[in-house]
């Protein structure tokens, strides 16, 4: 495993140093349109494109690993004409495999792959479509110097600044970008292009430092990740919590589509033509009653509440026990669009107020 | 129309800093859920939320007050509301003295009133009526939202009118945050209403019987113009006045009542030509079918129920040989003699704003990049307006205009012995051509439920899912069933989504003489437990 | 992939949304965040807009009725045929014979022209909506 690297890049250098990576590589970046909305993009153009570090990114990154509608494969109807008899033949689709560098991706988002990874990538069903495209993928992330009005990865950990997990991890100090190396490949692109880089000395190193010193004081948001875990673990959520937020989810499965970690996905055949169509792989989400709908019409989750614990369990319980910590990453990006109110602050401060309230009754 | 124009007074996002939210015959947590989450964030500021439906809708498990009413008593509870507004002297005398008209006529009409019988008519309790009246008058920013409940009846504009005088009594339209608010529910129902896609009335509201609108009209087009007002949906769909039909992307023979009567008449038509995007029910029965682009692969703009006129962007080619219906009725127009040749949609707009006072201004170059202009719009110097009638009602002044009680046209009685309102679900849309195609909703919500309170499926001997048959006095269709006490005993709710279970064939023709809708939320019918 | 912002085609509300365009179909949307309707968010059906405009099901070549069936056409004989149904229905029953059903789902410019064709080229008032419905 190599070692951590601490450079400096001057900040001109960095769409410099883009266009060099852009001969081999497709660029994705953060770009702010025309209507103010700050998208993860392509881009082809980088002169007429202006990255935009300044914003959080209203989708994460999954949509390029795990796409909202992914065709698995196409399907052909065979008939014998002389039989009659009828059979299925299926032709898989792999998507292409493109190497491309992601830049400006924040902590959360960066974690978030790291977490859909283990998903998708776990050691005996790894999934083909997810690892043709991550792999070749190269992570230029940026760490959070000022978080955003809804963010709490400090809570999940999983920000403002990283440990690992990136390949170029930029902190901004102002005038240049204080740069680690991750994994490896981070690390070759250091040497490959070493012109556009410096060791970073002490001075550097104390700057960092103080960047991330100061990050961390600055949330707006107080959440208590790992209380809720603890007291949803005890089963100590009173019953009327979810029966509260349950009546106020409207069903839209927004928070499920835009939440970074959420994996869920439905699978169904969608015919183009009498001769066949495709096998296609959607988003799903758990609030939705057809989530557990069984042949035959039986739903073993058929009630509001149910979905709405469903998906808190799922975050900050059933996670926490298989892989050690909850799958939120604090991106903030459920609160605020959620028509009913129902998203992640919320639900743990419900918690945790009514956990302080159930302890303080018991003393 | 009481203050002039047919749209909402403000915009979505003001309901947020309302302090009274008044929803009346609106499910909006399913028709309108953007609407609805500006109530949520309203009611967690502070504001409290007066529901008024017939139905346990979800929004109404949020109310600070319920008024589950009879269906089609709008007009006796809102006059006992105003009657105790008056007595209770929570009059905007200001209001009503510098911007109104009519007043007295009112004034007299409510001293008439009952609040006692009135509340006994629309089977509320009185003293809730009054709660509701002081929580609405008494706060500055009250809001009034409604929607087809209220409007779906023999007496729907009478039940307009009163929600109009509620507002006016108290002064509560004309500003920022305050108003009335009529949610509409095509993403371009306004729009087309705004284009003078109606039989009375030009582009802007301007009436055919204007000599002066039609003349203007008749200069830039270059021919006469018939000053002779048209027919409505209905009577062209029921009856024989009409031989030849041309219709754009909508599908009658779902969407109106009497089902048998629709499809007779559309039969016995010389000639029918349709533009869709699937062969809809309406479509299959054409003799020339065109087929048209989606909203994803044309441009052009459209206008929002907070009167928001939006462009739209084409994102791919229309598939197949469809085209978009714009080019089909130029190349008719072309055949007719009459060439109409526009390079683009932003020429079509600029010819709108030429002849439309209230999108004067509305110009393609001004939409985008942005989020659109709110009409009135009335040139290029004026932005958008994001809340009407600011100093001074469209028509002038304000006018109250007194309703009385009508009963609904059908009544339940011994051998029809329940109520049928109609609506959406959330999960579909109109009569569900689009959202019938899509896996996802279909998995969420796959077949035509009617809601029945599970005493009324007790005593029947229905279970949940249950096939069910309901016979009104027009005709008859099935469903299956969904056992809730979203609705009171001896009433039903079901949705017109699905062709399997035509809801339309149950509905009378009765409708409201003056805005010739029809009755769709109180229909009698019996209901029997279907066997297999 | 491209983003093209649009707006919603179902219901009064307006939202903005972004659909995901890759090999000229749709394959997925996305809400406008700073768009004053949609917040960032979309009801259930607008997050799956996606789904039918690819269906099957669409109309992809105009279909006039023969011998009691519609079948295949091109787009001259279909228009040429509704033109010709249109002006012999006025010229033997009078214009305020032929009604005209626009469509609430339908742009304000197509609206526009078609009430146009209406009562400029038909000669007739009888053009109307769902709105009452």
């Amino acid at each position: 495993m190599m070692m951590n690297k601490n450079l400096v890049m001057n900040k001109d250098y960095l769409v410099p140093l883009l266009r060099k990576l852009a001969k081999t590589h497709r660029l994705v970046a953060p770009v702010r349109n025309e209507y103010g909305d700050t998208l993860f993009t392509i881009i082809t153009d980088l002169d007429r494109t202006e990255i935009d570090l300044d914003h959080q990114p209203q989708a994460s990154l999954k949509p390029y690993f795990f796409p909202q509608t992914d065709t698995l494969c196409r399907y052909v109807i065979d008939c014998d004409p002389a039989t009659g008899a009828m059979d299925y033949s299926f032709h898989v689709q792999l998507p292409q495999n493109r190497p491309t560098v992601y830049v400006g991706v924040r902590s959360c988002d960066m974690f978030a792959v790291m977490y859909t990874d283990m998903v998708f990538l776990h050691e005996h069903e790894r999934d083909v479509y997810y690892k043709q495209r991550r792999d070749n993928a190269i992570f230029i992330t940026i760490a959070c110097n000022t978080p955003f009005d809804n963010c709490f990865c400090n809570a999940t950990r999983s920000g403002p600044f990283l440990e690992s997990g990136f390949d170029l991890q930029l902190t901004d100090l102002g005038d240049r970008w204080f740069v680690e190396t991750g994994r490896a490949r981070g690390a070759g692109l250091t040497e490959d292009w070493a012109c556009f880089f410096r060791p970073a000395d002490e001075a550097d190193k104390r700057a960092q430092f103080q960047a991330e010193l100061e990050a961390r004081g600055r949330f707006k948001q107080l959440v208590h990740v790992d209380l809720a875990s603890k007291l949803l673990a005890e089963d100590k959520v009173p019953e009327s919590i979810f029966r509260d937020l349950s009546s106020r989810c409207q069903d839209c499965g927004g928070c499920a589509f835009i939440c970074p970690t959420c994996t869920c996905f439905n699978i169904t055949d969608q015919p183009r033509d009498e001769a066949g169509g495709e096998r296609v792989r959607s988003w799903d989400a758990c609030t939705f009653s057809g989530f557990t709908a069984m042949a035959g019409g039986h739903n073993s989750v058929d009630v509001e509440t149910g979905r709405i614990r469903r998906r808190f369990l799922h975050k900050l319980q059933y996670d926490v026990d298989r892989h050690g910590r909850p799958s939120c990453v604090g991106c903030g990006r459920c609160v605020g669009m959620c028509f009913g109110g129902v998203d992640m602050i919320r639900f743990i401060s419900m918690i945790s107020e009514a956990g302080e309230n159930g302890a303080e009754a018991g003393e | 129309m009481t203050f002039g124009s047919g749209a909402m007074t403000n915009s979505i996002d003001e309901i947020g800093q309302a302090q009274v939210i008044l929803v009346s015959g609106s499910n909006t947590t399913e028709a309108h859920p953007q609407v609805a989450r500006r109530i949520y964030d309203a009611v967690d500021r502070g504001a409290k939320l007066i529901v008024i439906d017939p139905r346990r809708t979800r929004l109404a498990r949020h109310a600070h007050l319920h008024l589950r009413l009879r269906p089609g008593t709008d007009i006796p509870l809102l006059n006992a509301m105003m009657r105790c507004i008056l007595d209770e002297n929570l009059v905007d005398d200001l209001f009503i003295e510098m911007r109104t008209e009519n007043y007295f006529a009112l004034r007299d009409m409510l001293l008439q009133v009952d609040p006692g019988q009135a509340a006994a008519v629309a089977g509320v309790a009185e003293s809730d009526i009054r709660l509701a009246a002081r929580m609405y008058a008494r706060a500055q920013r009250s809001v009034i939202c409604y929607c087809l409940g209220v409007t779906q009846h023999i007496c729907g504009t009478g039940n307009v009118r009163s929600y109009a005088n509620l507002a006016m009594l108290t002064g509560h339209v004309e500003q920022e945050f305050t108003g009335v608010d009529p949610l509409r529910g095509q993403n371009n129902v306004q729009g087309a209403c705004d284009m003078g896609a109606l039989p009375v009335v030009l582009t802007g509201y301007q009436s055919v019987t204007d000599p002066v609108a039609l003349g203007k009209f008749a200069r830039a087009w270059g021919v006469e113009l018939s000053n002779r007002p048209g027919l409505t949906v209905l009577d062209m769909t029921h009856g024989e006045q009409i031989r030849a039909m041309l219709v754009m992307g909508e599908n009658p023979v779902l969407s109106d009542p009497r089902q048998d009567h629709v499809i007779a008449t559309l039969k016995g038509l010389d000639f029918l030509a349709v533009a869709d995007i699937f062969l809809s029910e309406t479509a299959a029965l054409a003799d020339v079918v065109f087929p048209v682009a989606t909203f994803a692969e044309k441009s052009g703009t459209v206008t929002s129920s907070e009167r928001r006129v939006q462009l739209m962007h084409q994102a791919i080619k229309p598939v197949g040989a469809a085209r978009p219906d714009g080019q089909v009725i130029m190349a008719l127009s072309e055949r007719l003699g009459y060439p109409m040749r526009y390079d683009s949609e932003a020429e079509v707009m600029e010819e709108i704003c030429l002849l439309t006072p209230i999108y004067g201004g509305i110009y393609h170059d001004r939409l985008d990049p942005g989020w659109g202009l709110q009409w009135p719009c009335v040139d290029r110097s004026h932005g958008s307006t994001q809340y009407l009638h600011k100093y001074a009602f469209a028509r002038g002044r304000g006018r109250f205009e007194p309703a009385k009680h009508v009963a609904p046209a059908e009544a339940a009685d011994e051998h029809y012995p329940f109520v049928l309102m109609t609506g959406r679900v959330y999960h579909h849309y109109h009569t569900g051509s689009m959202t019938r195609r899509s896996l996802s909703l279909m998995r969420e919500c796959g077949r035509s439920l009617v809601e029945m309170h599970p005493d009324d499926g007790r005593r029947l001997g229905i279970g949940p899912g249950d096939p069910v048959r309901l016979t009104s006095r027009h005709g008859s269709c099935s469903f299956n069933a969904d056992l809730t006490p979203r609705v009171e005993t001896g009433y039903l709710y079901a949705n017109f989504h699905f062709p399997e279970s035509p809801v339309n064939v149950l509905i009378g023709d009765a409708s409201d003489p003056i805005a010739r809708i029809p009755e769709f939320k109180i229909c009698a019918v019996q209901v029997e437990r279907e066997t297999a | 992939m491209r983003d093209v912002m649009t707006i919603c085609c179902y219901c009064g509300c307006g939202c903005g949304l972004y659909l995901h365009v890759e090999n000229e179909r749709v394959v997925g949307v996305a809400p406008s965040r700073h768009h004053p309707v949609s917040r960032n968010n979309l009801c259930v059906k607008g997050w799956h807009i996606h789904e039918f405009i690819h269906h099957p099901d669409r109309l992809t070549s105009p279909l006039v009725r023969k011998k009691g069936r519609l079948v295949p056409a091109t787009w001259d004989e279909a228009l040429d045929l509704t033109a010709d149904g249109l002006r012999r229905c006025g010229e033997k029953h009078g214009p305020d014979a032929i009604g005209v059903l626009a469509s609430a789902k339908c742009t304000n410019e197509e609206n526009y022209l078609l009430q146009k064709f209406t009562r400029a080229v038909l000669g007739t008032n009888n053009i109307d909506h769902c709105a009452r419905l």
